[in-house]
Formats: C-alpha cells, structure tokens, sequence
C-alpha cells in the first residue's frame, strides 16, 4: 500500500498494549488461566498415576482443552469488543485520527497490541506452566505443546479479529457487547447444535457413541473455532482417536493440519478484512 | 512554547532551549556554565490576506434522511483567528468533522494548506492541530505515555512533553492514570496534545467547555499566543462573547449552511445593528427632547425619568451630545453599548438578514 507507514503501527500497538495490559479483567484473565493450568496439571499427576504429582503434557493439554477452548476467546473478546465503538463513543477515536495515521494502520495497531497482550497472557499460563511440568515430569511431548502453544495464540487472533470487527461494525458500545456474547456463545452451543442436527436427521445415540458418523458431522468442525482448534491440537500431538469413557471417535483423514491451519487462516482473515471495510466507512 | 538551538558565545556549545514568544530567560551553558540572557522576539501578528490555510467548497453530508451540512462553502485567511458559530445542531461540529476526515462527505471539496483533504488526506492533517468538544484518552496511560504517544503518531521530538503538561498545570499529576482526571483535567490534557508538533492550522471545537473561569482566560491568552505564532486558529464556540474577544473574522452557519461570513465590525454594519446611547440629563423628568425627533439617523428612543437611550448611526453619536447641549440640556453622564456579536448572531439566526 503506497505510503504505508510500519512506525504508525507500531505507535498504535504500543499504545494499545499499555493501555490493555492494565486493564483489570484482563488482569484476573490471566491470574485465573495460570492457577487452572496448575489445577489440571496436578489432576492429569493424579491420572497418569505416576510418581510425579503434576501430569504429563499431553496429559494435562488435553485436560486444558476444553477450559483454553473458552478462556482464550473470553480474553480476546474481552480485550477487542469496543475497541473502535468505545472509543468511537468515549471521542478519543477522533483526536488519534486527526493526526497523519491512516485508518488500516490503526486497525493494524490495535490487532497487534491487543493480540501482544493475549500473547503475552498465554505465554505466562502455558510457558509457565510447561516449564514446571518439563522440570519435574520431563520433555516428552514437548513439540506437541509448542504447537499447543501456537495454536491457542492462532485461537487468540481469530478471536480478536471476530471481535474488532464486531467492534468495527456497531456504532456504540452496548451493541458491540451484545455481538461479543453472541460470538462467545456460539463457541459454546454449537457442539449441541451439530448433535441436535445429527439427532434430527436419523442418527442415534448410540451411533454417537460408537463413532458411526457422516462426513458433514467432522466437516463441520471448520464452523467453529474452538473446535477446529480442539481438533489441530489433539493432530499435533499425533491423536487419531479420542477415546472417553464410553465414546470412541476417529478424526477423518480429510481433517488434516494444513487444511485445519488453512481454516484457521480464512477465520483469522475474513473478519479482519471485514473490521477494514466496516471501519473505512464509518462516520465517526 | 518554541525550541531554539542555540550557540554559547563563550565555548561555542550548541545546545536547545524553550522559550515563549516575547519571553526573557536566563541560560546557563551545560559545558562551560556561562550564564546570559537570550530574549526570543515577540511576533507580530499578521494576516496573509492573498492565501488560505482552509478552503471548503460546497460541502454537503447527510446522515440518514438530516442534512446536516447543505452545500457549505467558507474560506480561513492564513494567521487569522476564525470563529465558527450557530446554534445547537447547525451542523458546525460536522463541518469540523469533515475537514479531518472523520466522515464521509456526500459531496463538496476540502483542502488544507493546500492539499486536498481526501486525495492527500495524510499530508492535510500533519500540521493541523485538533481539540474535539468531547475530548477523551486512554484510561490507563499517564499524561506523559498519552502525549508521548502522539508525539509518536505526527513523528515528533518528544522532549516538548513534560514543559507542556507543565505549562497546563498537569505538573503534581503527571504519573496518574488519565482514567482518574476531572473533566476539566482532561480538557487541559487536550490542550497540551493539540500543541504538539506546533500545528499551523488549529481546529479547537469548544475549547472553554468544562474549564473554569481562570483557565478560560488561560486558555484565551494560549489562542492569541499561537495566532501571534503565525497559526491559523478554527475556534468554534457557543460562548459568542469569546469568540467576539478573539477572532478575527467569524462565519455564522444554520441549518447546514453558512449564512453571513465577515469581521465583527462589518457584520453588524450588514445588519443595520446600531449602537445604543444612555444619557443622563438633569431634569429631564421623563420628557424626549424634541431636536432628537427631528434628527435624522435616529432610529429609536426611549426614556425612563432622567434617561434617555436613543439608537443612531454610529458617525451621529457625538452629534446627539451636540444638539442635546445646544438645546440646553444638561448631560451628566453617557454610556454607549456598542453592537455585539451577539446582537448580529441573533438577528442572523432569527432570520434578520
């Protein structure tokens, strides 16, 4: 983009992750993901029934799933839902574009400093936390939790960007909160949807259970980020099959890393392009 | 306030300095400690009659079925002060609005400094200095993070920061979060950032809103001080008595448009806004003295006992003293109201003109 300036962003993103990293919710956030990765941690130590009081990494990455599932996307959407509508509210949108920035390098400047701060939290939660378990339980594994890492940060920007745009869009702050419940909330039902759908259309509990599903059921998964990031974690640790008490479910072939990855791309960008379009148009 | 390089005439040293127009301080060099006094000139004031620092030609918004702003056109003159003025909802905060871009205009051009606000809209705004009516910051930053902040965002040295936050009387608060200021504090922070960088074109959108009484006159001498800088000011206010104080020349805008644009003075001549005599004559009792009935030039008078208030052309006023001594009235005392913004605001938006 002609005249592009990188020293706006940077500006931007810097102002965006001192005034964020203060913020008290996302303070208690971040308290409350390290204390639970410790908790179940110290469950998965009771699961392996070793010696070792806190579990394994996988182990104990599985066991985090479901709450990282829920905890990064309340962060990323406590940190981005009025990011624009906020300020655009509060008038302080209007004094940083009446100097020599233009609106992409603003929209640039905040997802970078907001998704510094969430980098940030997940890497004092879970680098912590893989430190303790790698000193006192050992290493292995210890490529699948990386890449554990990198995905719930690739959770975090999807998040973010579902939630600037959010931003982006409505005119005032209510409205942005009421978007950033329904985004966060659709993480969490839809898994009861997908089955309600699967119910409806001839299948029953017990083909639910014995893992005898249709395609578009595993398909679906590219629907919902929580669970397409479920999915690529439990690949990067090299699970086919997840078995629960009583379920035994194979990931298809089809539900490969790079198309997940690639899922996760289009998820991250699409929203991000819409936030720009949204934002460029809006009266402020 | 105005950074100067300057030469120690003993070790050759060269160092900066801060200094206010006019003002007198006394340096000392940092290498060889030799004092002296440096005494930076007071500008003069002048006005660029053949240029402007803002053309805006028939510009137009509508937001939904309101036309907020109705084929708008005005012109600011290089160095002046200009006041924007109109009652609540005439579209004068839009206006501001669509010179920084803020909005999307349906139609009409702007250009600032020469540079056309859309096409060029980056090099517009590098020296135009903003102050929105609803000033706000970022609740967690400090003063100095705040200021440094744009510093970063118009590309600017920021060691202007701390003696700004000074000059603003922000000096005790200066390492609190923003989020715990008064209104007023805040507005005072948006004095400060609206000079960084030394803008030449200053858009301040009621810049006295919130402040109290010692700071109005502060932040009144702050507008004269840049102006005499060499700024252009944009001063829009509901405050017609400050804006009369201040401004060189005003526009009047209603219900989107602009409907008188002129000096003070020759507004009210436009408006056939007279000014107003109260004469205290001994013995007068109540009575119009009959050599004023026949004046011509008169176009109103009135008394109460021994007060006369008669409203003439202003070239007739010492002829009405004249007259009434000639005729052997005795005048003790003369008051004269001179016609004020206020009376050509009113009459303009109450449809006078």
């Amino acid at each position: 983009m002609a005249g592009f300036s990188i020293k706006s962003v940077y500006a931007m993103a810097k102002k965006e992750f001192m005034d964020n990293i203060r913020n008290k919710w996302f303070i208690l956030l971040t308290i409350l993901f390290v204390l639970l990765i410790f908790a179940f941690s110290y469950l998965a130590g009771g699961q392996t029934g070793g010696d070792n009081v806190l579990g394994d990494m996988q182990t104990t990455v599985f066991g985090l799933l479901d709450i990282s599932s829920l905890l990064i996307p309340l962060i990323a959407i406590i940190l981005g839902f009025s990011t624009i509508s906020g300020e655009d509210e509060s008038g302080a949108l209007n004094v940083v574009l009446s100097y020599p920035i233009r609106r992409i390098e603003v929209l640039l400047g905040k997802l970078f400093g907001l998704g510094s701060v969430i980098i940030l939290s997940i890497l004092l939660g879970f680098g912590i936390g893989g430190i303790v378990i790698a000193a006192t339980v050992g290493t292995e594994d210890f490529a699948g939790y990386f890449y554990f890492i990198l995905l719930s940060i690739f959770l975090a920007f999807i998040y973010l960007s579902l939630a600037i745009c959010i931003s982006a869009y409505c005119k005032r702050r209510i409205t942005s909160i009421g978007g950033g419940i329904i985004v966060f909330f659709w993480g969490m039902i839809y898994g009861t949807v997908i089955l309600g759908i699967l119910l409806g259309t001839g299948y029953s509990f017990s083909d639910f259970q014995s893992g005898n599903l249709p395609d578009w059921f595993f398909n679906s998964v590219v629907f919902s980020p929580g669970d397409m990031y479920q999915t690529a974690v439990q690949r990067a640790f090299g699970v086919d099959t997840i078995e629960v008490t009583g379920f035994s479910v194979t990931i298809p072939e089809f539900l490969s890393m790079p198309l997940l990855l690639l899922t996760h791309f289009i998820w991250f960008i699409v929203p991000l392009i819409l936030a720009y379009v949204f934002f460029k148009r809006r009266d402020l | 306030m105005i950074t100067k390089k300057i030469a120690c005439p003993s070790c050759k040293h060269k160092f900066n300095i801060q200094v206010n127009p006019g003002e007198k301080v006394t340096v000392s060099c940092p290498q060889c400690h030799t004092q002296g006094i440096f005494r930076f000139p007071d500008m003069t004031k002048t006005i660029d009659t053949s240029s402007y620092s803002l053309q805006i030609s028939n510009l137009s918004k509508t937001y939904k079925d309101v036309r907020a702003v109705n084929n708008l056109s005005l012109q600011v003159r290089k160095g002046e002060i200009f006041g924007l003025l109109g009652p609540n909802g005439a579209g004068k905060t839009t206006t501001i609005k669509a010179i920084l871009g803020l909005i999307r205009r349906d139609d009409g051009t702007i250009t600032i400094n020469g540079f056309d606000s859309i096409k060029d809209d980056i090099e517009a705004r590098k020296k135009v200095g903003y102050l929105p009516e609803r000033v706000s910051f970022y609740e967690n930053l400090t003063p100095i993070q705040t200021l440094n902040f744009f510093c970063e965002l118009r590309g600017v040295d920021k060691s202007i920061v701390e003696p700004l936050i000074s000059e603003v009387g922000l000096e005790e608060a200066k390492h609190r979060k923003v989020g715990t200021f008064s209104k007023g504090m805040v507005q005072l922070l948006g004095v400060a950032q609206v000079q960084l960088g030394n803008p030449s074109i200053y858009i301040l959108d009621e810049p006295m809103g919130g402040l109290d009484a010692r700071w109005v006159k502060t932040i009144r001498e702050k507008i004269r001080m840049l102006n005499k800088r060499g700024a252009t000011v944009i001063l829009s206010s509901h405050i017609l008595s400050e804006v009369e104080q201040v401004c060189d020349r005003v526009a009047i805008i209603k219900k989107g448009s602009v409907i008188a644009q002129d000096t003070v003075a020759n507004l009210n001549n436009y408006l056939h806004i007279k000014p107003r005599l109260e004469i205290l004559i001994q013995g007068l009792q109540g009575r119009i003295p009959k050599i004023l009935q026949q004046m011509e030039g008169i176009t109103a008078l009135d008394v109460q006992e021994d007060r006369l208030f008669v409203t003439c052309d202003s070239s007739l006023k010492s002829d009405v003293i004249t007259a009434l001594k000639e005729a052997g009235f005795k005048v003790i005392d003369i008051k004269i109201t001179e016609p004020s913004l206020e009376d050509a605001f009113i009459k303009l938006i109450e449809g006078g003109a």
